[in-house]
């Protein structure tokens, strides 16, 4: 795993590098400490990263730009926050986990668990998907947001208006986090249970879900009993 | 606002009623008056051919004996157990005569040089009733005139029913004692103000204003019951003028404090001067010189009042409002009337403006009561806003786990800021020794925390001098918070305090790496604005904060002006 953790106090950086190490042990293949913005954002465009563990508040600095730009990425975020007040903003743009200082080692193992079992976290704070424009970042609202379809290390959002967007996260990454409303149908495809009209029986047993749209998805045969006892 | 302009409406119509009153069909004619130098008693008589008689004598000297006689019509007989008096307020000593009668003595006519003043000027003498019919009589005087023998026979003369005429100076002096009294009371009252408030020189001279009136209408009123020789009577107008003088000059001089208005102090000056050419002119025309003050100051106050409406200063239009009405006043009642009400209708206008600021200074007060508090609370929230508190106490634990010596330093080190927080917790000013302690306490803390050493350094520091609270500490936050570490791991403070006559200075440097990009200006903005509210609350306006980048860091430039 490869990890960067941007954080200003000396102290407390340590103290998470430690701990990191400690948990992850030979699953850890890079751990970076970063203590300004600018560095970490330069750090992110330019590297390939697992995970991200970030302090909202940076030298008196508003960590949200940061943040949107994270969890743009492919990688998933987790903040380190003294702010409990920022949790429901940042479970609101996606962040995996909120951890609060001052935190233990139990709580960050949690945090990592989230990230590495691939848990779902099931939160439904989740407002906003950012995805990456050229030049800027973009929030997609989820009310918006129909389906995904994995392509490669990639997805495709596709939205309510029609239109579809790329984002950096794989399917099992976005699926962790919208796991309260999506539901896993197919190995390529997360779809919005509400959206879901009817689940039809094709010819050579192959089953598709037809959504209120219109469009026609593929179900995994070892998922179709599974959707079929939550789709009621 | 409305019910001050109708209070003033309600005064207006007290007066004019009072005066309205006083109004009667005239019951004499007079003729005029002529003159003789000479002592003859048949002067005295009803008939005598007194065609050769001056109508005007300029000088009299040596206060020798004359004589005045005036045709005198009464035009309407008293009726039954009703009575006339005469009314006179000649300049000299006499004996006065009613058709041949002598109906009274006013001092030693002839004998002034030899003997002390005696009589009064304004005196009542009553007219026998059988010599009081309708039709053509006789009035006169023998005199002497020592004092002003250059003044000689001007007087003034009335005839009225005795019960009317004593009525008539009862009510008209007792309703300007009871103005004079409520201005009395005013006036005490509001120089108390300014006694417990030296600041505030409008009350001083409002309270003058108010002063001076009841003076000036002492003076004037006070000659039905307090009894003067004509020698003195001068002296009465001087004093008189003089108050009329100082209440020209002051209620202009307010409405310019009230209404400030560009070269406030020459126009004031050159005001003065009038005032001052008008007093001294011409030394015994005081009517002439009433008008003339009073016309002046009239003019002056409307043009600063006018000012003052025109750039929408609070008050102004209604003070306006008050001049405009005692000219209104002027023209229906003439100028004695329209005096006493414009000056009670002026100072209203001014008690009000006062009442304004009062109020406004209560707000003022209140507010900075709200603000105190706040900021009270602000310097409270310092140490547990959970920025400070919770990364503190993360760091904390770290070094209790790892290093448990070092720890329990930490947690000394944490007890001694929050122990100094609590001492200067509820004060404005403290010691600039124990706001350094403070800040090194921060840095202790600090260098815990981020594991950067941290050094103060202090020059010229005079022990005895106080500052508001936590300003030091809190810009020591934003150096610590804004500025990265050297190339050795370091990051060094340095305050350095200098003062003159005119001012104390504290510069405040950081020595430390620059972070590169411009520092958020939010997180800044509420360290800076607790500040400037603290110097503000201790200092008012006279201080001065700087802040700029420098070759080595950063420096803030505290000024305190003397």
């Amino acid at each position: 795993m490869k990890i960067l953790i941007v954080e200003d106090e000396s102290r407390i950086a340590k103290r998470i590098e430690r701990m990191t190490r400690d948990i992850l042990g030979y699953a850890l293949q890079s751990l970076t400490h970063i203590n300004t913005l600018n560095e970490a954002l330069a750090f992110i465009e330019n590297n390939s990263l697992d995970l991200v563990l970030l302090d909202l508040n940076l030298n008196g600095e508003d960590g949200f730009d940061l943040l949107t730009t994270a969890v743009s990425e492919s990688f998933h975020t987790i903040v380190i926050s003294a702010y409990k007040d920022q949790a429901i903003a940042a479970f609101e743009y996606g962040v995996l986990d909120f951890v609060p200082k001052p935190f233990n080692r139990d709580r960050l193992e949690q945090a990592f668990n989230r990230a590495i079992a691939k848990e779902k976290t099931g939160n439904d704070q989740l407002k906003v998907l950012a995805i990456k424009k050229r030049s800027r970042i973009q929030l997609i609202p989820i009310e918006n947001l129909l389906y995904v379809k994995g392509a490669g290390a990639y997805t495709e959002l596709f939205l309510a208006d029609g239109k579809k967007e790329l984002h950096d996260k794989s399917l099992e990454k976005l699926e962790q986090l919208l796991s309260h409303s999506f539901e896993r149908i197919h190995k390529s495809y997360l779809v919005k249970m509400s959206e879901i009209r009817e689940i039809i029986v094709a010819s050579g047993s192959k089953y598709m879900a037809e959504l209120k749209n219109g469009v026609s998805i593929p179900v995994g045969r070892t998922k179709y009993k599974d959707l079929k006892e939550k789709w009621v | 606002m409305d019910r001050r302009s109708s209070s003033c409406f309600l005064f207006l119509c007290v007066i004019l009623l009072a005066t309205s009153c006083t109004q009667e069909p005239a019951i004499f004619k007079e003729y005029r008056t002529v003159f003789k130098v000479g002592d003859q008693p048949t002067w005295a008589k009803k008939v005598w051919n007194h065609s050769n008689w001056e109508r005007r004598i300029k000088l009299i000297p040596e206060g020798q004996i004359f004589w005045s006689r005036t045709r005198i019509d009464i035009l309407r007989a008293p009726e039954e157990f009703q009575s006339y008096v005469l009314q006179i307020d000649p300049y000299g000593e006499y004996e006065i005569f009613w058709d041949g009668v002598l109906i009274g003595k006013n001092g030693n006519p002839g004998q002034e040089a030899e003997l002390p003043p005696e009589g009064e000027l304004w005196v009542t003498y009553s007219i026998p009733t059988h010599l009081a019919t309708e039709g053509a009589h006789m009035l006169a005087l023998r005199l002497s005139n020592y004092y002003f023998p250059d003044h000689v026979g001007q007087y003034e003369l009335e005839i009225a029913d005795y019960e009317d005429l004593f009525t008539d100076q009862l009510i008209k002096t007792s309703y300007m004692h009871v103005f004079a009294g409520a201005f009395l009371i005013i006036s005490i009252y509001f120089l108390f103000l300014f006694l417990n408030n030296r600041k505030e020189y409008p009350t001083l001279i409002f309270s003058a204003c108010c002063f001076l009136i009841v003076g000036l209408v002492l003076t004037v009123f006070s000659k039905d019951y307090v009894p003067i020789h004509y020698s003195v009577h001068v002296i009465r107008l001087q004093i008189i003028n003089s108050f009329l003088l100082g209440i020209s000059f002051l209620i202009p001089y307010y409405f310019s404090i009230q209404f400030p208005y560009p070269r406030r102090g020459l126009s004031l000056i050159l005001y003065a001067v009038v005032l001052i050419f008008i007093w001294l002119i011409n030394e015994h025309a005081f009517d002439w010189k009433t008008v003339g003050m009073v016309l002046s100051m009239w003019c002056f106050s409307f043009g600063m009042v006018s000012y003052g409406a025109y750039k929408n200063v609070r008050g102004a239009r209604l003070v306006l409002v008050t001049l405009l009405l005692s000219v209104v006043v002027f023209l229906a009642s003439g100028f004695v009337v329209s005096l006493y009400t414009g000056l009670g209708l002026i100072l209203l206008g001014m008690l009000y403006l006062l009442t304004l600021n009062i109020k406004e200074q209560r707000l003022a007060y209140e507010n900075s009561l709200i603000q105190s508090t706040r900021l009270r609370l602000e310097l409270l929230k310092k140490n547990i806003q959970p920025h400070f508190l919770m990364n503190t106490l993360t760091s904390l634990i770290d070094w209790v786990e790892e290093a448990p010596k070092k720890g329990a330093l930490f947690i000394e080190a944490l007890a001694k800021e929050f122990d100094l927080f609590n001492q200067i917790e509820d004060q404005t000013l403290i010691p600039i020794a124990q706001e350094i302690a403070l800040c090194r306490s921060h840095l202790e803390i600090m260098e815990y925390r981020k594991e950067i050493a941290y050094s103060w350094e202090e020059e010229g520091i005079d022990p005895e001098e106080k500052i508001p609270p936590a300003i030091l500490h809190t810009l020591l936050e934003n150096g610590i918070t804004h500025s990265m570490h050297m190339a050795d791991n370091s990051i060094k403070f340095k305050l350095v305090f200098e003062s003159n006559s005119q001012y104390k200075c504290y510069t405040f440097l950081t020595f430390a790496a620059r972070t590169g990009h411009e520092t958020n200006t939010k997180e800044e903005g509420t360290g800076l604005k607790y500040i400037k509210a603290r110097l503000t609350e201790s200092y008012h306006s006279k201080w001065d904060l700087t802040s700029e980048p420098t070759d080595h860091g950063w420096k803030n430039t505290l000024k305190i002006y003397s």
